[in-house]
C-alpha cells in the first residue's frame, strides 16, 4: 500500500508486472475513485472554462477542430497566471451549461477554489464532488468484451462511441446519449478514455454502488483473465504511453516545451493562441524554459528519483533532472527496434525483457535518438531521447474491432 | 502483501535489520533477501550483483534489486570476499520472489570474521523488528 494524494492505495494486487502485461494483452481494472470531480454549471460555465482551461472549447475536437459538445470530453490543464500547472484534467461536457472536470487525487478543492477565483461576478456554480463519485477504469483489448456482458443495452452503448466520448450519468440524470444502465439497472457514466494508452473505458458510478459494479466486472472478466491493477502498473503503463503524471512531469514550471502542448490552444501557425486564458500570456513570453522530453532505455534498469538524480550529455555535463523513470515490462529491443508484447509485427521468439522509460527535464533541446546518461549517485544508465515509447498501443482502436 | 504470520522465516539463517539473510554453509556464508523484503518490493525484474572476488565490509552495499517500481540496495551481512554469485538470477530474477531462501540466493561470501554472524538477528529478534 502507498499514500497517494491523501488516499491509501495498493501499489499492486498480485503482481505489478502481470498487471501491466494484462492491460497490454488482456484486460485489467483500476480503482481510480481517488480522482476528484469538479462540477461547473450555469449560464456562464462555458465562459469560465474558456477563461481557465487550456483547451479552446470552440476548437478542440478532432483534426478539424470542432467545438466541444455534450457527450464529448477533452484533456487539458488549468494554469496559474505564471503559466504553471495547477492540475491536469479531462473536461466532460454534460449538457449545454454543464461540465465535469475530472482532476487528480486531493485536487478537487484546489481546482474548485482556483475556478471560483475567476468566477467572481459570473453566473456559474462550481462544486467540488470529491469522494462523491466512484470511478474505475477498465483497460485493455478485452475491455469491451467484458462490458458487453454486463451492460443492459451494449449495442446502444457502443454504437458511435469514438475515443474521448462518453454516455450516461452516475446520478439520476440520463446524461448525454443516456442513460447507460448495467444489467441490474444501475446507472453509470461510460467514457471511452483511460490513462494507460490502451483501449478501454472509465466508469463513473454512485460510490454506494461502486463495490457492486467492481464485483460485476471482475466476475464478467474472469473468462478473459481480468486482473485488478494497482498504482505501480498504472504508473508504468502511462509512462510508456508518454502520458504525464501531474505534479511530477508537469507542475510548478511553465507548461511549454513538453510532449503535451497539444493541450494548448495554438492556432494553425503554432505561435499564438486562439483564445486568451489564464496563464496563456505568460507562456508566450518564456524564452529560457526547460525542455521536458521522453526517453527510453536499453534495458529495464532504472535510476531512482531523488535530489541527486542528474541528466548528463555526452560531454558529461549536467544538463537537467529526471522527472519519471519506470520499467515498461511489456516492451523490449530486438534488432535495433522496440517492440511491444502486443506488436503484430514483433519478430518470432520476441519476449519483452522490459525497458526503462520516463521523462527528463533538460536545459537545452535534444533531438529524438540522442543518447544521454541518467545518474542517481549509484548507477549511470544510457538512454535515448525519443518521440514515443511503447509501440502498438490500442487506445484509439475502434470498439467494433475489439468485440 | 503478506501478514506477518504468513512470512517464511527459516530458523537456519540469521537476519539483518536491512532485510538480508545469511546462512553459514561450511566455511562460506550464503546471502539473500528475506521473504518480507521480496514481498514488500513486489515483482523483482532485475538483480545487480558484484563481481566474484570483490571484497566488502559488513554493512556495505553490494548490489541492487530492482522491482517494476523501485531500485533497492542490498547490504553485506558480514565482511568478506564474494566467492560466488547466483548466475541463474540473470534469467530468473523472479526466483527471489518465489524462493527467497533457496533458488533466490544472491552471493556466497568467504567471511573475514565468521564471528560477525553472531552479531546478526535470529528469527525471533527479526520478527520483533518487523512487528515494530
Amino acid at each position: 500500500m502507498a499514500e497517494f494524494g491523501g488516499y491509501e492505495m495498493p501499489l499492486w494486487y498480485s503482481s505489478a508486472k502481470n498487471e501491466h502485461l494484462s492491460v497490454l494483452t488482456g484486460v485489467g481494472i483500476f480503482d481510480t475513485s481517488h480522482m476528484a470531480v469538479v462540477k461547473v454549471e450555469g449560464p456562464q460555465a462555458h465562459k469560465l472554462l474558456q477563461q481557465c482551461f487550456s483547451r479552446d472549447l470552440e476548437r478542440c475536437i478532432g483534426g478539424s477542430r470542432q467545438p466541444l459538445v455534450a457527450g464529448r470530453c477533452v484533456y487539458g490543464v488549468f494554469l496559474n497566471e505564471e503559466g504553471h500547472v495547477v492540475d491536469d484534467t479531462i473536461v466532460y461536457q454534460v449538457g449545454d451549461n454543464s461540465y465535469l472536470c475530472v482532476v487528480n487525487a486531493g485536487m478537487g478543492g484546489i481546482v474548485a477554489g482556483h475556478l471560483l477565483k475567476y468566477a467572481q461576478g459570473m453566473d456559474v456554480t462550481v462544486t467540488d464532488l470529491t469522494d462523491q463519485v466512484g470511478k474505475m477504469d477498465i483497460q485493455g483489448p478485452h475491455s469491451a468484451k467484458v462490458l458487453i456482458k454486463i451492460l443492459k443495452n451494449p449495442e446502444g452503448a457502443f454504437n458511435t462511441m469514438p475515443y474521448f466520448s462518453f454516455k450516461g450519468s452516475f446520478d439520476a440524470m440520463p446524461g448525454p446519449n443516456g442513460p447507460i444502465l448495467l444489467e441490474n439497472d444501475l446507472p453509470i457514466l461510460l467514457s471511452r478514455t483511460g490513462y494507460t494508452g490502451e483501449f478501454g473505458f472509465e466508469i463513473f458510478s454512485d460510490p454506494r454502488h461502486f463495490v457492486k459494479v467492481w464485483e460485476m466486472i471482475l466476475k464478467a472478466g474472469e473468462e478473459y483473465g481480468i486482473l485488478p491493477c494497482g498504482l505501480a502498473a498504472r504508473d508504468s503503463l502511462r509512462a510508456g504511453a508518454v502520458l504525464p503524471l501531474s505534479h511530477q512531469d508537469i507542475g510548478h514550471w511553465p507548461f511549454i516545451r513538453n510532449p503535451w502542448t497539444f493541450a494548448l490552444p495554438y492556432g494553425i501557425d503554432k505561435t499564438s493562441f486562439t483564445k486568451e486564458f489564464v496563464g496563456g500570456a505568460a507562456l508566450l513570453k518564456y524564452e529560457d524554459a526547460d525542455y521536458t522530453l521522453p526517453f527510453v532505455g536499453y534495458d529495464l534498469r532504472k535510476v531512482s528519483i531523488s535530489g541527486k538524480t542528474e541528466v548528463m550529455d555526452y560531454t558529461q555535463k549536467t544538463i537537467g533532472s529526471v522527472l519519471t523513470c519506470v520499467s515498461d515490462m511489456g516492451i523490449g529491443r530486438m534488432d535495433g527496434m522496440i517492440y511491444s508484447i502486443a506488436s503484430s509485427d514483433k519478430p518470432k521468439g520476441f519476449v519483452p525483457q522490459g525497458l526503462s522509460c520516463g521523462f527528463v527535464k533538460v536545459h537545452k533541446p535534444l533531438m529524438a535518438g540522442k543518447v544521454i546518461e541518467l545518474r542517481d549517485g549509484r548507477r549511470a544508465i544510457k538512454v535515448n531521447i525519443t518521440s514515443d515509447i511503447r509501440p502498438a498501443r490500442t487506445a484509439r482502436v475502434a470498439i467494433q474491432k475489439m468485440l | 502483501m503478506k501478514e506477518l504470520n504468513e512470512l517464511i522465516l527459516p530458523e537456519d539463517v540469521r537476519y539483518t535489520d536491512e532485510h538480508e539473510w545469511a546462512r553459514q554453509e561450511g566455511d562460506r556464508v550464503r546471502v539473500g533477501i528475506t521473504d518480507y523484503a521480496q514481498d514488500q518490493l513486489g515483482d523483482i525484474v532485475y538483480v545487480e550483483l558484484p563481481e566474484i572476488g570483490s571484497t566488502f565490509n559488513k554493512g556495505d552495499e553490494f548490489g541492487t534489486v530492482e522491482s517494476v517500481k523501485t531500485v533497492s540496495e542490498i547490504y553485506m551481512p558480514v565482511s568478506g570476499e564474494v566467492i560466488a554469485i547466483n548466475e541463474e538470477l540473470t534469467d530468473h530474477p523472479e526466483y527471489v520472489n518465489t524462493d527467497p531462501y533457496s533458488k533466490g540466493w544472491m552471493i556466497d561470501v568467504k567471511p573475514s570474521d565468521i564471528g560477525e554472524m553472531d552479531t546478526l538477528l535470529d528469527k525471533n529478534a527479526y520478527l520483533k523488528l518487523l512487528e515494530g
